[in-house]
């Protein structure tokens, strides 16, 4: 996975153009966007990723781009290891070989596709704007969220606080956010681990 | 009516165009970016090739005014166009937001002062896509 700012509004630039006025930080959040490049990441991961339909996507298409290489092509979670290893790879060759065998046949790609796994890596470029990126960190840092789609919050909350520290201080899960996790029964209780690693201003 | 540009995205045509090939191209979204960025005429020739049922790949920026209007003006706006961001700042002047794509789509269907501001703003910060709309291919 690779996550990269690429450009944004900047707090600064708004607040020195409206030198007289007082515009809370939670009111200019929502009036800033943020584009990152997320690549290399599962389709697992950008079918939840497109759920915050709020934002705006340009994903690389499956019908235009061939899938060349597919075993190198896959995320593997860290679970599978050992046997599991093997198992998850003859799957990935066998969803190869059929893939590649559909297109020679004159099937089109945006057909043959349907065979590809859901570790199929993809690349694109997401733009949201600062109140609900908030969200965003809100939900997907948090430490139920699923282990790749938190890796990927996580690695957009160190890049946004490099370039706004000040608005993005206070963003991390809700638990970090609010004082209080509102996940009621479902609770980690690790708020204390929690709020020392994003009390930290960047990745440590 | 009147509209101040603030502040916008910076390299919004770059943008457009490495949304444009993100989609199609194979490379990665960064590497193209990085490739248009200070390749002015490269990114003009991407941009200009700009079609109107690929609105989205315009989503990928925000620009933000200082807009002096009264609140029936406001609020005309916002029932009519929901993808303006709207906060009031005190009296008559409010900061207005919306990405490219809300714009263009408010000059295709508007012919207002509003919509002459706007084109304005567009001419200032992606004139390629201002040349292509003056062209009606957009």
């Amino acid at each position: 996975m690779r996550v990269e700012m690429l450009s944004n509004t900047s707090s600064e630039a708004l607040r020195a153009a409206l030198p007289d006025i007082e515009v809370s930080d939670s009111e200019l959040l929502r009036h800033m966007s943020f584009t990152f490049a997320v690549e290399s990441i599962s389709r697992v991961c950008s079918h939840q990723l497109v759920r915050h339909r709020v934002a705006s996507f340009s994903q690389q298409s499956q019908r235009y781009i061939p899938i060349r290489r597919l075993r190198e092509r896959v995320v593997v979670p860290p679970t599978v290891d050992g046997e599991a290893e093997d198992g998850y790879f003859s799957t990935v060759e066998a969803a190869s070989e059929s893939y590649e065998a559909l297109v020679a046949s004159g099937v089109s790609r945006e057909d043959a596709r349907f065979v590809l796994p859901n570790a199929t890596e993809t690349s694109l470029l997401l733009t949201i704007d600062g109140a609900s990126l908030l969200h965003f960190f809100g939900l997907r840092c948090c430490y139920r969220a699923q282990w790749e789609i938190r890796e990927l919050a996580d690695r957009m909350l160190w890049a946004v606080r490099r370039c706004e520290p000040s608005l993005f201080k206070g963003a991390g899960p809700y638990c970090y956010q609010l004082g209080h996790c509102p996940e009621g029964r479902f609770s980690c209780d690790r708020m204390q681990e929690v709020a020392e690693k994003y009390s930290k201003e960047t990745r440590g | 009516m009147r509209l101040d540009l603030l502040g916008w995205t910076s390299g919004i045509e770059a943008l457009i165009a490495t949304a444009m090939l993100t989609t199609t191209s194979g490379a990665q979204p960064s590497t193209l970016f990085k490739r248009f960025e200070g390749d002015e005429a490269r990114v003009r020739g991407v941009v200009s090739k700009i079609e109107a049922q690929h609105g989205s790949v315009l989503e990928h920026n925000r620009l933000d005014w200082l807009l002096e209007a009264s609140e029936c003006e406001v609020l005309d706006l916002l029932l009519r166009w929901r993808y303006f961001n709207v906060s009031r700042l005190g009296g008559d002047r409010w900061l207005l937001s919306a990405n490219l794509r809300t714009v263009v789509e408010y000059i295709g269907e508007v012919e207002d002062n509003l919509s002459k501001m706007l084109m304005e703003s567009i001419m200032l910060v992606a004139p390629t896509l201002h040349d292509c709309i003056r062209r009606q291919q957009v």
